[in-house]
Parts: structure tokens; C-alpha cells; sequence
């Protein structure tokens, strides 16, 4: 373990997943480590590699020799996905800026620099977008109907959140809780959190301009990454609100369509034993209150949650020094136990 | 430490030294040794300017300041987990509560109550969108969850600390706190305060969380409920089904047996039985899920909290 050595800490961690695709690795830490290190910032490299990608763990360890700054490389057990890679990564991390980027090259490393002025700037992430950009129409037209469909669910106007290159304040790095395909929305997460998230742009790179084709399955478990991202960010606290509503829409929905039937058989005497219009009201009624109903379960759930977890984030607690005073004994005070 | 008063802050950037000022002199005619504690829920304006100076001048105060907006039930939260006084006063902080009633506020919670609420009986605020929803808001919370007060909205409060400790805050619940703490067992009282016009910047509700009150007081009511048996919660709530149920069970026989006898009919009474029947398990199932949920969670400290406010048993 590296972690431990007694050398001057870095200014700036960078945390490379390398869980899918990738390219000479070599290359890209000497492009960027140069870049880095050009804006006057010392740097290390922290490389996570997948456990079916071992395979690339001699040629990383050829680069720890022969590279002038740290280079630690985790080789995860088994194959956990981007989140989990970032995650230990940037467990890892001790530069007091921890930089995410892509296995393969996205960005041009020479517009890096804005992405750190940023954060100089006050922003406590800044992440990358690449623009302009010049790859196939086809991986342009997917990125924008992902990204307006985002925009619709969350709120948030970012244009390309699948761009790999993010730089934040190792807070912010420590506080996001990545699983599962939320890799993908630490935009949003951090902006949850109350952190302020910036957009920089940065020049596409040339081998990034490969033809994008995903299958079916992958925009399917993207479209539910969206939702979960919407609902871990809207409704945490108020499952209620979620269900309830849409429960309570359910069965007004069902409801007049009851409605409707009994009102053509009462006054128009048109039967409604032939026709299926009672049972999608009926079917849609029941739905409603079973929908509403999981809500309840929801909330009973982080009621009793609730005194684990704490509902906000401070920012600061700003309080005069005071000389110590002796203690006040808080007279019938309970005792947690 | 006697006192802790709490107030969240939000865009108050003109109230702040006038809040400041009156607070002080009423705190300090108490005769009591408090603390201020000001809450900034992610301001935009300048507020925390405003607060940094204040906190310098006057060692009492202690501001928590958030990262972005969490609202008002939040922002008490943070206050009751900073503050460290026997009783603690929550007031709005636009100057509509004024704090010449801590005073009445403290006498009751001497008298013996845990809980003190103002109600803010001639409310200088817009009557269509403020009071008449408030008004129905208050006479259902008091219809549902039994806890019958006038004026749930009124942040101007006093309690008892180490119960409101007890009680966790989250989403909105800061409306419900009353109910919610009857829970526990406390001991409540509501008084007549003042209310004054708004002075400075302007009202942060509006209409739109009307539904949200709704689904939330749902919620409440259930949450009241659940603290024993869950299942009969939502075995009640599956009754109406259990009885469409049996209904669509009645016409179905009666079309077969009486009406059409040995005759093919078509099957919508029939499909309804079921369906309702799915309906009521469902919810059975899931009544019986939630006492699993329960039996999991701990309540060793509403227990706790209950023995200490009522030893001899459950009167008040």
C-alpha cells in the first residue's frame, strides 16, 4: 500500500476507472500529469482497474516506475462497475482536489486548466463538457434526447454528463454515496447535497469521435437510472408525496370512469356487463390505493429511519470564541440510552 | 444553559438587526441565561453578511449556516440538534411573532407543559391565501389526528428540550410537531399571542402546498396509528375492498343462479370479485409487511420518553 508513504501529500488526486474501455494508459497519464503539472500543481494518479481488466495491471505497474509523481493502482475482486471504481478511488484520494477522468481520451488535456480555475473560482465542482463537439450525428442526437429528457426529470441544465472528466473539492468527492449506475449523475448528486456545480466547456478529443451503438438493455437500465436519480433527489424524505399523488391520480382516473359507465347505464340505458369500461375503472381504482398504500409503507419506513439520518447539510457554524465557562449542569435532563 | 431560541432564517437580510435587537431585549428581561441560535437556510440575499456581523458583536449567538435551501422544518431541526438550553423557543424570522410573549411561553412550560404553541388568533395575513387554507388545514389536522389546536402553522413555540430532542424532524413534519409529540406522551397547551403585519421582503408560501399538507397529514395520521399495529391499519383500509369483494361475489351468484340460469353471461362481475380480492390481500399483505418494517425499527426511545413524562402510566 501507497497511501501510507511518508511524501509530501499531493495537491491534486487523479482517479481513473478503468472498468470498461480504455486505451494507452501510458499516454494518457503523461498527457494529463503533464498538463497538470504545468498549471503548478503537484498530482497523483490513482488507477482502478476492473477485475476481468488485469491484464493492464504490468503495464501500470511499468508506469508507477517510470512516472515522477504517485501512481497507486487498485485492482478491484471482480467486476463492481464505474461507481464502485470511482468510489474506491476517491477513498483513496489526498490531494485536496480529486479529479475523475475517463480510461480512454474524451477531452483535449490542454483546456483542463479552466475546469481548476473554476474551482478557484468558488464552484466546488466543475464538470467537463464536450463542446464542440465533432463525433457522428447519430452519438450527438442520443446525447441530446438523454440529456433533454434529464433536464425534464431533474431540474438541472447539464449537456453532457456522460463526459468522464470531473474536478472537485475532495469534500464534495467524500460526501457523494456512488452505487450502481449513479456514476453517471454526480452533477446532480453534488448539487443535491448543496454543493455549487459548475459546467466547463473542453475540446473533444479525436479518438473520442468513435461511433457510440447501444444496445436496447442499455438505455432501458439508463431511463431507470434517470427515475432513481429523480426520486433520490426530489422525494427521499416524502414517499407519500410521490405515490400519493400518483396513486391518488390512479383512482380519480378509475373513478370517473366508473362514473361515466354508471351514468350510460343509469340514464341511457346502455349496458355495461358487455363492454370492459367498468373493469379498467375498477382495475384502475384498485391500482390507485395499492399505489397509495406502498407510499404509507414508504413512510412508516423512514419514519422510523428518520432519527438515523439528518435531513440537511451545514456549511458552517459561525460562533465568537468565548473563554471556557464552568459547566451548567442541565438539571432533569434524560439520558440517552 | 435555560433557554435556547431557535429561528430559521431564509432571504431575511432587512429583518435581521431588528430581530436581533427585539429578541435581545426580551430574552434579556427574562432573567434567565439563554443562547440565540440563527438558522440561515441557504439564503441568496445578504443575510449571512448580516449574521457573521452580529455573531461578532454578541457571543450568545451561534449561526448554523446551510449550503442551499432545505426549508423550514429542516432548519428547526438543525437548531434543536445545536442547541443546549432546558427549553427552547422557535419563532418565525420575519418579525410577525413578536418576542415580548416568550415570557407567557415560558410561565406555561413552568406550569408544567411540555409543550407551548402560540395561536396567532387575529393573524394579520391575506385572507384567501392564507388564512382560509390555514383555517381548513388546522380543523382537519384536528379532525384526524385528535390533537385538537388552532393554529398548527404558528412557529412561535416553546418546549421542553429533552422531549423535542426525541421527536425527529424531517420533510415538512414541522406542521404536525404537535401531533406528532403527543405521540411521546407530552402534555400540550396552546396560548393567545401576537401576530403582526409583515414589515420587511415577502411571504414564501403560496398555494401550492395545499396537496402536500394533504398527503402529509395522511401520513400523520397513519404514523399515529402505526406505533401499535400496522396491520389493522391497512386491514381497515382494505375493508371497502373486502366488501366489493363481497358484492361483486353476490351479483355474480345472483346473475347465475336467478337471472340467467345455465346461460353464458359475460364475466365483468365475476373479473371484479377477483380483482377486489387481490385488492384486500394486497393491502393485508402489506399491513403484515409493515409490522415487520416496525418490529425492526427501535422505539426504545419514544419508550424511554413516555415513562419519563408519565411514570404512573398513560393519564395526564
Amino acid at each position: 500500500m501507497r497511501r501510507s508513504s511518508p511524501r509530501t501529500v499531493p495537491e491534486v488526486s487523479v482517479v481513473v476507472p478503468v472498468v470498461e474501455r480504455f486505451s494507452d494508459l501510458q499516454r494518457l497519464y503523461q498527457d494529463f500529469s503533464r498538463e497538470i503539472a504545468s498549471l503548478g500543481k503537484s498530482v497523483e494518479f490513482l488507477f482502478v482497474v476492473d477485475g476481468r481488466l488485469r491484464g493492464v495491471v504490468p503495464a501500470l505497474q511499468q508506469l508507477q516506475q517510470d512516472a515522477v509523481g504517485e501512481v497507486v493502482i487498485v485492482v478491484m475482486g471482480g467486476n463492481f462497475g464505474e461507481s464502485a471504481a470511482l468510489t474506491l478511488g476517491m477513498e483513496r484520494a489526498r490531494g485536496e482536489i480529486v479529479v475523475t477522468l475517463a480510461a480512454y481520451f474524451q477531452v483535449e488535456p490542454r483546456g483542463i486548466g479552466a475546469a481548476f480555475a473554476a474551482l478557484d473560482d468558488g464552484s466546488d465542482m466543475a464538470v467537463g463538457r464536450r463542446f464542440p463537439r465533432t463525433d457522428s450525428w447519430i452519438n450527438r442526437t442520443q446525447s441530446r434526447l438523454f440529456h433533454s429528457i434529464l433536464r425534464g426529470m431533474t431540474g438541472t441544465g447539464f449537456h453532457d454528463i456522460s463526459c468522464g472528466f470531473k474536478v472537485m473539492k475532495r469534500r464534495v468527492a467524500r460526501e457523494l454515496n456512488l452505487y450502481g449506475g449513479m456514476h453517471r449523475f454526480i452533477p446532480m448528486l453534488a448539487l443535491n447535497r448543496g454543493f455549487t456545480v459548475c459546467e466547463v466547456p473542453l475540446p473533444q478529443h479525436a479518438e473520442d469521435r468513435v461511433f457510440r451503438h447501444h444496445g436496447s438493455g442499455a438505455y432501458l437500465g439508463r431511463l431507470l437510472d434517470i427515475l432513481t436519480v429523480f426520486f433520490l433527489t426530489k422525494f427521499t424524505r416524502m414517499p407519500l408525496r410521490f405515490f400519493g399523488l400518483l396513486g391518488a391520480a390512479l383512482f380519480a382516473l378509475g373513478f370517473g370512469v366508473d362514473l361515466i359507465a354508471a351514468i350510460q347505464k343509469i340514464f341511457f340505458d346502455q349496458g355495461i356487463s358487455d363492454r370492459a369500461l367498468l373493469l379498467l375503472g375498477t382495475l384502475l381504482m384498485v391500482l390507485g390505493v395499492q399505489t397509495l398504500s406502498l407510499g404509507l409503507v414508504g413512510e412508516i419506513i423512514i419514519f422510523i429511519h428518520a432519527r438515523n439520518v439528518r435531513d440537511y447539510q451545514v456549511a458552517e457554524v459561525i460562533r465568537k470564541p468565548i473563554p471556557a465557562l464552568p459547566a451548567i449542569g442541565k438539571s432533569g435532563a434524560l439520558q440517552a440510552s | 444553559m435555560d433557554l435556547s431560541i431557535v429561528i430559521p432564517l431564509y432571504n431575511e437580510e432587512e429583518s435581521v438587526d431588528a430581530l436581533h435587537r427585539e429578541v435581545t431585549a426580551a430574552a434579556e428581561g427574562l432573567g434567565r441565561s439563554y443562547e440565540l441560535i440563527l438558522v440561515n437556510d441557504g439564503s441568496r440575499d445578504g443575510t449571512l453578511g448580516k449574521l457573521r456581523a452580529i455573531a461578532d458583536r454578541d457571543p450568545r449567538i451561534k449561526v448554523v449556516s446551510f449550503r442551499k435551501n432545505y426549508g423550514q422544518t429542516a432548519a428547526l431541526q438543525a437548531g434543536f440538534d445545536h442547541s443546549d438550553g432546558d427549553v427552547v423557543i422557535t419563532l418565525d424570522g420575519d418579525l410577525q411573532n413578536d418576542p415580548a410573549d416568550f415570557g407567557l411561553l415560558l410561565e406555561h412550560i413552568d406550569e408544567g407543559y411540555d409543550v407551548v404553541s402560540g395561536w396567532r388568533r387575529d393573524r394579520k395575513d391575506k385572507m384567501i391565501s392564507r388564512r382560509i387554507p390555514s383555517m381548513a388545514a388546522n380543523w382537519l389536522i384536528g379532525r384526524l389526528t385528535g390533537t385538537r389546536i388552532h393554529d398548527n402553522g404558528c412557529t412561535l413555540k416553546a418546549y421542553r428540550a429533552e422531549l423535542v430532542k426525541k421527536t425527529r424532524l424531517y420533510a415538512e413534519m414541522h406542521r404536525f410537531l404537535a401531533p406528532m409529540m403527543s405521540l411521546s406522551g407530552s402534555r400540550y397547551k396552546e396560548v393567545v399571542v401576537h401576530h403582526r403585519a409583515r414589515q420587511f421582503g415577502q411571504s414564501k408560501y403560496g398555494m401550492s402546498r395545499i396537496w402536500k399538507v394533504f398527503l402529509d397529514l395522511l401520513t400523520v395520521k397513519m404514523l399515529l396509528g402505526f406505533t401499535t399495529r400496522p396491520a389493522i391499519w391497512f386491514g381497515l383500509l382494505s375493508l371497502p375492498f373486502l366488501g366489493g369483494t363481497l358484492l361483486a361475489l353476490a351479483v355474480s351468484v345472483y346473475i347465475h343462479t336467478t337471472l340467467l340460469p345455465g346461460m353464458s353471461y359475460p364475466l365483468i362481475f365475476p373479473s371484479i370479485t377477483i380483482l377486489f380480492a387481490f385488492a384486500s390481500a394486497h393491502l393485508l399483505l402489506l399491513g403484515i409487511f409493515s409490522e415487520l418494517v416496525v418490529k425492526v425499527g427501535d422505539f426504545k426511545e419514544i419508550e424511554a420518553v413516555l415513562s419519563a413524562v408519565n411514570p404512573g402510566g398513560t393519564g395526564s
